[in-house]
């Protein structure tokens, strides 16, 4: 039998490359606008929303301690649990969706990693400077204004990150009340104890560990590429226009020198926040940030070559073959899409504001009057009152033939609790013969579009 | 840039198992937060009270987080065999 050893801590080859502190360099440019834009788009409504107020109440509110949940006009509660199942399925449709067509658009504008490492990445540029600054700075020996420089951006950080999980808190607990106990330092241990976890996260996740989350620990960057076919939207160098690359004077013809259009300035490199090397080709790192593009568009026109060395193409497209935008995957995706969308809100504006479950007495079918001329059957109703209010209901029962109901009288159930009665209902024994189907409808007194019907089964003697 | 010189070893090492650590946090981290999700859309801390229950049981928000830091330290505890039993053992390349 051969020696084989086993290795006490894993084979030599590492799945991992030992960090090195990436300092992207600033860029200007459509894509960096655009990013912008998302990111004060994004952050403004995650920031003010908790402040809004609908119907003399916080308009987006999750209160978990009332298990209910307002979302402007809406009130949800446990029992539409299956709205919130329905909706993550629709996000994770659109995730899908959207990547098919443009590639990792989620992750190059609106992951809330990407959007709040932009924003502490702002912050830090504003007290250090710019890369070059930066790099000079970390290099530098701690002198006073090293440190003040450094105290100034975690002041900065630390309160951006606290705000951000106060807010956080805010869609839980209701935000005003919330702002009070802070400002009277009265917070309870539990919202204190998630603000300062969520400020954390914040913190770490945007201030320290940024591209490593998305390089190490995000499960979207490992199972996107399913999605993508050969008409999906990737950044890519265009090697047959860049290669071979090489510096070049200003206004020669490249051509003429046996050269491609990149001039090997490494722009592409120094602005991309994960640190790779786009000329190598797709790579998992990608985040589809664009500050390649960006930075490689402002190179060309200053060489004076057309825009567009790295750019937005399908691989189809560079390899001279025609794109499709619609093809079956597209199309499954985006029909399923609408379907569940439509679905939705027809769904969610159809929902009753009380449900009503009717259950058999399963211990006896049916038990016949004294005088055999009628017969009862038992059942036990639930009526969930989903309404803002309190409301009074009344039962009604309908059959082939007239019903009576035992006890006939009013119930009165508090807004969003649910009420079990036991409910006799009592018809003539053979009139109709045998069992028939009823149906039971639960009724506001109050406001009479509020009712739920069901069908129940009742049991009567052949013969 | 590109030519950034090889880590030495013991960073390298180091980098190993704090990401490896990162994981493992974070699944469970991920695993907790659909768990507490499912559990308490179907159960009401508040309709599960009873004599037998502990004090802290008085308040939603306990037993919510509460639950949320259990449901971590069992996702935490199964992500930490995952890794452990992935990263070791025979290999037959």
């Amino acid at each position: 039998m051969n020696d084989v050893r086993i290795p006490l801590h894993g084979s030599g080859q590492s799945l991992y490359v030992a960090q090195e502190k990436i300092y992207p360099r600033e860029i200007d440019g459509r894509f960096a606008g655009l990013r912008t834009l998302s990111v004060w788009v994004l952050l403004g409504l995650y920031y003010l929303i908790p402040w809004l107020n609908c119907n003399g109440r916080q308009a987006v509110l999750f209160d978990l301690p009332n298990r209910k949940f307002f979302i402007f006009g809406l009130v949800f509660w446990p029992q539409d649990f299956i709205f919130l199942t329905w909706l993550l399925i629709i996000a994770a449709l659109a995730l899908f969706f959207f990547t098919a067509i443009g590639g990792r658009l989620w992750c190059g504008y609106a992951c809330p990693q990407t959007v709040w490492t932009e924003t502490f990445l702002w912050m830090e540029r504003f007290v250090e400077g710019d890369r070059n600054a930066r790099q000079k700075l970390d290099r530098g020996a701690w002198s006073a204004s090293k440190l003040l420089k450094k105290a100034a951006k975690q002041a900065l950080w630390v309160s951006f990150a606290l705000w951000t999980g106060f807010t956080f808190v805010g869609f839980f607990a209701p935000i005003r009340e919330l702002s009070m106990a802070v400002w009277t330092f009265s917070l309870g241990p539990w919202e204190t104890f998630w603000i300062l976890f969520y400020g954390f996260a914040t913190y770490g996740n945007a201030g320290y560990l940024r591209e490593q989350v998305c390089k190490y620990m995000c499960p979207y960057a490992r199972f996107q590429s399913a999605m993508f076919d050969h008409d999906t939207l990737v950044i890519t160098y265009d090697v047959e226009r860049g290669e071979p690359r090489g510096p070049r004077k200003r206004g020669t013809d490249a051509r003429a020198q046996g050269l491609g259009d990149c001039i090997d300035c490494t722009w592409c490199v120094q602005v991309c926040p994960t640190g790779i090397d786009i000329r190598q080709g797709l790579q998992i790192e990608c985040i589809a940030c664009a500050a390649c593009i960006d930075a490689c568009d402002d190179i060309m026109d200053k060489m004076g070559s057309p825009r567009g060395l790295i750019r937005y193409t399908t691989q189809n497209a560079l390899e001279h073959k025609p794109s499709r935008l619609l093809r079956p995957r597209v199309l499954i995706y985006g029909g399923l899409l609408s379907a569940l969308v439509v679905g939705f809100v027809v769904t969610v504006a159809l929902r009753s504001p009380v449900s009503l479950d009717v259950l058999r007495d399963r211990k006896t079918l049916y038990r016949l009057t004294d005088d055999g001329n009628q017969v009862d059957n038992v059942y036990t109703l639930r009526i969930l009152n989903k309404t803002e209010h309190e409301q009074h209901f009344r039962i009604e029962a309908h059959g082939t033939t007239p019903l009576s109901l035992l006890p006939e009288r009013e119930y009165t159930v508090a807004s969003g609790d649910v009420y079990s009665l036991p409910l006799r209902v009592r018809r003539a024994t053979y009139d109709p013969v045998g069992a028939e189907t009823i149906r039971i409808t639960v009724r506001s007194i109050d406001d009479s579009s509020i009712h739920a019907t069901t069908d129940a089964r009742f049991l009567a003697p052949a013969r | 840039m590109n030519a950034s010189p090889p880590p030495a070893e013991n960073t390298h090492e180091l980098g190993r198992r704090a990401r490896g650590i990162a994981v493992v946090v974070w699944s469970g981290f991920l695993a907790a937060a659909i768990a507490t999700m499912l559990c308490f859309a179907f159960l009401d801390p508040q309709a599960l009270r009873g004599g037998d229950t502990p004090g802290w049981w008085s308040s939603r928000s306990h037993v919510y987080a509460v639950g949320f830091f259990f449901f971590w330290l069992i996702g935490l505890i199964a992500a930490a065999i995952c890794w452990q039993l992935a990263r070791t053992g025979r290999r037959n390349e």
